[in-house]
């Protein structure tokens, strides 16, 4: 019930052994060439010339292959080559249980199919972001979308996603839940919510069906715990696509009435979660 | 019945692996610790089987705890529950520093005790 990769759902599900997985890993690393690599192994550019770019790319923020299209190491052409052989022979890691002999190749069709139904849940959905969210698309995207999809299956509840909005600050509610996402992007991913839907979320994380008696401390964590799943699986989904995120441990925030100003340096946007009649829960993001 | 020890800085996280632990028959939850500085001193005074224990901690994190448990415990039995279970990278880095099995959150509890059986 979570974003997962087809290695750790094999040994979740006990089809491989985490050390058999750990050898196919290793094949894949030893099989599977970065662009310099293969560009050397091709013929086209020497290690020396590796060298060059890297130490280029310490001034200049482009990728390795842009760099030697730029430093005139490589060609337009060559460089396609070099991407269409990785691309060729990339060993999947599927694949590479079944050549350490971890996985019979009808086993691996099997598993392939249950990993697919088990990741169906998960695929990620468009949502309307504003224009200035133009980079790292997807990964905006997943924010929204398994925030959704999160509080459709861990907290169970109805609701209505509401259209975006840009904000200066993030509304006063019961409270504030909020989870600093750094590395390739920065921000920080914050969900409001009143009272009545932080019992909601309460019964569904410490499984009761009654929280009335729970103190503001175990209510207040609950809310947390569940942004912590929704940003773990933003991450784990974001990984899939080579954007690299890290997360701190969740907080609460009480802010004054007027809100929570969105920080110089940040841009705020809100999506707001009609749960019932009259409740609303909040989404927002301040990014940099 | 096998002994326990959950390590989360979630005081619900713990509430609800306690509850799945305890009415499983098989387990019993001996303590939590908040962090993996407490894991260790816990895992000498309490001496559980198993470990669950999540990654993104305050204070020592999981993994780092997890490399000091398997040196100095070659018998200790950790499994890391976290939502950061499906990246890759964190996931290999459990298991190559001696983690059994790594549980992503959101966990079904059917799910947390089939692996703990497994051990």
């Amino acid at each position: 019930m979570a974003v997962k990769f087809f290695g750790q759902f094999l040994v979740e599900q006990d089809a491989v052994t985490g050390e058999s997985l750990l050898h196919a890993i290793e094949l894949q690393e030893r099989t599977n060439l970065k662009l310099g690599e293969m560009a050397v192994a091709m013929g086209f550019i020497t290690n020396q010339d590796i060298e060059t770019a890297h130490s280029a790319q310490l001034s200049k923020d482009m990728k390795l292959g842009d760099l030697l299209l730029d430093l005139g190491f490589l060609s337009l052409n060559q460089l396609e080559e070099v991407i269409a052989r990785q691309k060729a022979t990339h060993l999947y890691i599927g694949e590479a249980l079944v050549k350490v002999g971890a996985l019979t190749a009808d086993k691996l069709d099997y598993y392939l199919a249950q990993f697919k139904a088990d990741q169906a849940p998960f695929v990620v959905e468009r949502v309307e972001l504003p224009e200035w969210l133009n980079e790292n698309v997807a990964t905006w995207e997943a924010v929204v979308d398994l925030t959704y999809k999160m509080i459709t299956r861990v907290v169970g509840i109805q609701f209505r996603p509401g259209k975006f909005m840009e904000i200066a600050a993030l509304s006063n509610n019961h409270m504030i839940a909020a989870m600093d996402l750094s590395g390739d992007l920065t921000a920080r991913y914050m969900l409001s919510v009143s009272s009545n839907t932080q019992k909601a979320i309460a019964r569904a994380i410490l499984r009761e069906e009654n929280v009335e008696e729970e103190s503001v401390e175990i209510l207040e964590d609950t809310v947390m715990e569940f942004i912590n799943i929704v940003c773990g699986n933003v991450v784990a989904k974001a990984s899939q696509s080579g954007i690299n995120l890290e997360i701190n441990p969740p907080i609460t925030i009480h802010p004054p009435v007027s809100g929570l100003p969105v920080p110089d340096g940040y841009r705020g946007v809100s999506f707001p979660i009609h749960v019932g009649n009259d409740e609303i829960m909040e989404m927002a993001l301040f990014i940099k | 019945m096998k002994k326990v020890l959950v390590v989360d800085d979630s005081l619900s996280v713990v509430r609800q692996l306690e509850k799945i632990l305890n009415e499983s028959g098989d387990f019993i939850c001996v303590g939590h610790a908040n962090n993996g500085a407490e894991a260790i001193k816990m895992n000498h005074s309490a001496n559980p089987d198993i470990i669950c224990m999540d990654m993104n901690m305050p204070g020592m994190d999981g993994l780092t705890a997890l490399r000091s448990l398997v040196m100095l415990d070659k018998d200790v039995q950790v499994v890391m529950v976290t939502s950061l279970g499906g990246v890759g990278d964190k996931f290999t880095e459990a298991i190559k520093l001696g983690a059994k099995n790594v549980i992503s959150k959101p966990f079904e509890a059917e799910n947390v005790l089939r692996i703990l059986r497994a051990l």
